[in-house]
């Protein structure tokens, strides 16, 4: 994947480029406001992570920029402002993800993975996590490339939680996924669950639960 | 905002002049009408005058008046103006012995002159004049009929006379309009001089300058006056406390920075690879320690500086409680730990509140709680709906805080005795004053066997329909 890191501070934008290069992607770090807006013009990049302080400009209008040209290229804004002003405006211009300064390395690559993942999914209409993977055009689950022969609930919950994958699922999205708008017991959610979670037993993959919140599908620490 | 609504010139300037011109009305009016009562006194006794100097000149011959007008008479009523004048003398049936113009005398009238000397006012040929007639007998032996005498003269002189004096008045007035208007003037200036001062010193002070106001001022301005010096007492106040915050602030960033500064000294100088391993763990834990930090000092002293508490509109929260567990939850630092929520209540939850304040709050709560249990310990969130009023726990199973510092626990820079974390002490500082921007009171206290909760009641608004 190519990333394209905006980012005038050069020890944060050398920390990036090694944290993201391991995980096999290729960085490229402008620190000017003026070369990342032509870079982005002639080049198609996966991700780009943007600093919203910079000293030549300001972030928020090369965002602007990006999305009026119609470039759906997944932005995350890196920013030391943690207004919530600006967080909301930053989102409204289109930004995908917001990160406030400090962040832990760790923070960021989990960021990075889902943004890249999900814009992976636009493009092949395949949820992917580990083993499993849910094909959204045929309606289908496998695990290890092997179809799995659900019934529908089961498999609308897969799908449910591949869209929040490596985040927590809400626990009243899932519910109305499985049993639409009607009254529910507390526990039928439960019982599907755990159903899956036999399934995925095994399959590196787990279930974890967060009470009263919903559930976060995560592949388990080797 | 300030609107200018005139000026206290011009606001005294307009009620001077209508007195002044209300005033000066009735003046005129009796400058007039004293102008008029004068003319007519002055003359109608020339035509008295006019009548005597007649009447001395009648003489009688074989009981006949004989009449001689004197010129002396003519010239006492004829005025300087083109005066025209009237002289009759009448015998006892009311014929004219001697009269220069046919103007006739009414019965009544001369009725009444019989009695006493008369005037009256009367109208020939178009034009006003005015009469005196006055009965004469002659002082002799022998009685005679009484002549009437009558005298009359048009107005001219009168007016001209009346005119004059008004005139005069007139003129007395405006002078004295002239000079009430300087002093009045005058009076103003000296009236404002101390708003004057007032707006010089207040002027020439540097901005940090919150010392008292050391001004002379009348009695009308001392309000305003003690006013300022209570806003300079609070400006003066609230600077001190922020250099005090400020203060603290520095010297609480100054503890981890030192150990930054040490701990990597200390492994430039070391020769063995593991000791850079061991000093770089302490780095990183120092450095996110220090931003955290940073973080907190930012937001409480930026809750401590915008007290604009017009901005609360309805919040749901419930919805903003799920929202933030959310994203705590998510978080890698919750990781090790059980977060988790508790039912919510069925309706919406409306408090009158700031969203934004209120996430912080969350934020501060749940990183407090995560941060000061081992981890593996359950931490719980939850509301429970009243019917005036909300309240907001949090509770864990973690070692709680000794009694005798759960009272100080809301103070700056307080850790409830623990050192082991990476805790600032600011965290409940920040609740504490956000609780109090949404005027909700809240209590710490211990769980049996162990762990603890911190209650907030917030007050709830009526209805359950989200704005």
């Amino acid at each position: 994947m190519r990333l394209l890191v905006v980012e005038d501070d050069p020890l944060i934008a050398r920390s990036l480029e090694q944290a993201l290069t391991p995980l096999g992607n290729t960085v490229e770090a402008f620190t000017r406001h003026a070369d990342a807006s032509a870079a982005l013009r002639h080049d198609r990049f996966d991700l780009v992570l943007l600093d919203l302080g910079l000293p030549d400009g300001d972030g928020l209008a090369l965002l602007g920029e990006l999305r009026e040209r119609g470039d759906t290229t997944p932005v995350l804004i890196l920013t030391a402002r943690d207004g919530i002003d600006d967080r909301v405006r930053g989102l409204d211009l289109g930004a995908d993800d917001y990160l406030a300064k400090p962040f832990s390395l760790v923070e960021l690559e989990a960021r990075v993975r889902a943004l890249l993942r999900r814009s992976q999914q636009r493009i092949d209409n395949r949820l992917r996590l580990g083993a499993l993977c849910f094909d959204s055009v045929a309606g289908l689950a496998y695990l290890n490339d092997t179809a799995l022969e659900l019934p529908r609930r089961e498999l609308a919950l897969i799908e449910g939680l591949l869209l929040h994958a490596g985040n927590i699922a809400p626990r009243e999205m899932l519910e109305r996924r499985l049993f639409g708008f009607g009254e529910v017991g507390p526990n039928a959610l439960e019982v599907y669950i755990s159903r899956l979670r036999k399934r995925l037993q095994g399959s590196g993959l787990r279930i974890r639960t967060f009470r009263g919140l919903g559930y976060r599908l995560e592949e388990a620490e080797a | 905002m300030i609107v200018v609504d005139g000026t206290l010139k011009t606001r005294l300037a307009l009620w001077l002049l209508a007195t002044v011109a209300s005033l000066g009305l009735l003046l005129l009016v009796e400058a007039y009408l004293s102008a008029t009562r004068a003319a007519e006194r002055a003359y109608d006794s020339q035509l008295e005058a006019a009548a005597l100097t007649i009447a001395e000149a009648v003489q009688w011959q074989d009981g006949q008046p004989l009449v001689e007008i004197p010129l002396a008479a003519l010239q006492i009523i004829a005025t300087r103006h083109q005066e025209r004048v009237f002289y009759a003398v009448l015998d006892a049936r009311g014929e004219p012995l001697s009269a220069n113009l046919d103007l006739a005398i009414e019965k009544r009238w001369r009725d009444a002159a019989a009695e006493r000397p008369s005037w009256h006012d009367a109208d020939h040929r178009g034009q006003p004049w005015r009469l005196h007639g006055r009965e004469f007998d002659s002082a002799g032996w022998e009685t005679q009929d009484p002549v009437q005498i009558w005298v009359g003269h048009t107005l001219a002189g009168r007016r001209s006379l009346s005119g004059e004096l008004f005139e005069h008045a007139v003129t007395r007035f405006l002078a004295m309009v002239l000079v009430a208007g300087l002093l009045m003037f005058l009076a103003m200036r000296v009236a404002l001089a101390p708003m004057r001062r007032l707006r010089h010193q207040l002027r020439r002070r540097a901005a940090d300058d919150m010392r008292p106001l050391d001004a002379r001022v009348p009695r009308e301005l001392q309000e305003l006056a003690e006013t300022l010096d209570n806003l300079f007492a609070r400006q003066r106040n609230s600077r001190d406390a922020l250099l005090r915050y400020t203060a603290d602030a520095s010297h609480q960033l100054k503890t981890p920075l030192a150990g930054l500064q040490s701990a990597s000294e200390l492994a430039l100088k070391s020769e063995d690879p593991n000791a850079w391993r061991r000093a770089l763990g302490e780095v990183h834990d120092g450095a996110a320690r220090t931003s955290r930090l940073a973080n907190q000092l930012l937001s409480l002293a930026r809750l401590r500086h915008v007290a604009d508490a017009s901005r609360l509109a309805p919040v749901d929260l419930g919805a903003l409680l799920r929202e933030t567990l959310l994203e705590w939850a998510d978080r890698d630092l919750a990781g090790a730990h059980d977060l988790g929520l508790a039912p919510l209540p069925a309706r919406p939850v409306l408090v009158p509140g700031e969203p934004w304040a209120l996430r912080e709050l969350l934020g501060n709560l749940i990183d407090n709680a995560l941060r000061y249990t081992p981890p593996g310990s359950e931490i719980t969130l939850g509301l429970n709906d009243e019917e005036e009023s909300v309240e907001l726990y949090i509770e864990d199973d973690g070692p709680g805080v000794e009694p005798s510092r759960l009272a100080r626990l809301h103070q700056p820079f307080e850790r409830g005795g623990r050192q082991d974390t990476e805790g600032s002490g600011l965290g409940l500082a920040i609740v504490d004053s956000i609780a109090r921007r949404h005027g909700a009171e809240w209590r710490v206290e211990n769980r049996t066997p162990h762990g603890l909760r911190i209650t907030l009641r917030f007050r709830r608004l009526p209805g359950a329909s989200v704005a």
